[in-house]
């Protein structure tokens, strides 16, 4: 799963707002966001956290009760989601990830968006994803070349 | 050491994990599917070459997590649990050194064989990294 639309917001005079980068229509269908940065160690920590989109088009995320220092860093928020079926497996495949900044708001963290990296398999099917996908197949087939060569 | 036995539920029952890999200092994270070997108290992920570049982040920086925060279609009651360890790569054989996995896998989509039998369809979506 990877993406179908990447969109980045950097290039132009005025840096892009929630609203120009992120579909709130679309960010509505989603139930909460995990929230990524790295950690002091190194490591990726995550959390899950609910968010709200303001009037203004602003996403809020509910600040973890702990780790204050994704604050300023990069970060990245996924929002996921799958349905399961009864039988087995899941169905209704979406999710979007935004990578930017979180800041201090108000008791919230307020995510500034940079760039979106989204799939949603009612837009695009699943074989249309690999098809599109062809390219870093062969890209990373071309890396393993020389361990094959040898 | 055994884990809690919630936690135990978590890693036995979930359908996917919030799998963060970096590039270049940037977290990247997707939703994936995930294996855990109770005996070597190992997690596994696969990965087609067409979905690599998270394989390219961790040949460079092999730390990771795994969030496991969403319930759906488990069964099972909602826990968040938070995974880091690092990743070894395992791409020498790219056609069968994931099928050592397809029973795991096949519990959790059973509908995964019928994929399977379009290969040559989706040839190179079955050519997969193991991590």
């Amino acid at each position: 799963m990877e993406e179908w639309r990447y969109f980045q917001g950097s290039g132009g005079n005025q840096p892009l707002t929630a609203l120009e980068l992120v579909d709130p229509d679309r960010l509505s269908l989603f139930r909460y966001g995990v929230l990524t940065w790295i950690d002091k160690d190194g490591f990726p920590f995550s959390v899950a956290t609910d968010f709200l989109l303001s009037e203004n088009g602003e996403i809020l995320l509910r600040k973890p009760s702990a780790h204050p220092t994704m604050i300023g860093a990069d970060v990245a928020v996924l929002f996921n989601h799958i349905t399961g079926i009864p039988t087995g497996g899941y169905t209704d495949r979406r999710y979007m990830l935004v990578w930017g900044r979180v800041s201090e708001d108000k008791g919230f963290l307020k995510l500034h968006p940079e760039e979106v990296s989204e799939w949603d398999e009612k837009v695009l099917p699943f074989d249309k994803l690999c098809a599109a996908a062809v390219p870093q197949g062969k890209k990373y087939l071309e890396s393993l070349q020389p361990s094959i060569d040898a | 050491m055994q884990a809690p036995s919630w936690v135990q539920d978590v890693f036995d029952h979930y359908l996917i994990c919030e799998f963060t890999s970096i590039d270049n200092g940037k977290p990247v994270t997707f939703p994936l599917l995930f294996f855990y070997d109770n005996n070597s108290a190992k997690f596994v992920v696969t990965s087609s070459i067409l979905f690599s570049r998270k394989i390219e982040h961790m040949k460079k920086n092999p730390k990771v997590s795994l969030l496991f925060s969403n319930p759906e279609g488990s069964g099972v009651e909602k826990h968040v649990v938070l995974v880091q360890g690092v990743a070894k790569i395992g791409d020498s054989d790219l056609d069968h050194g994931w099928e050592r996995f397809l029973p795991m896998w096949r519990k959790k989509e059973p509908y995964i064989d019928g994929f399977l039998a379009a290969r040559e369809q989706f040839a190179w979506f079955w050519k997969r990294i193991v991590v």
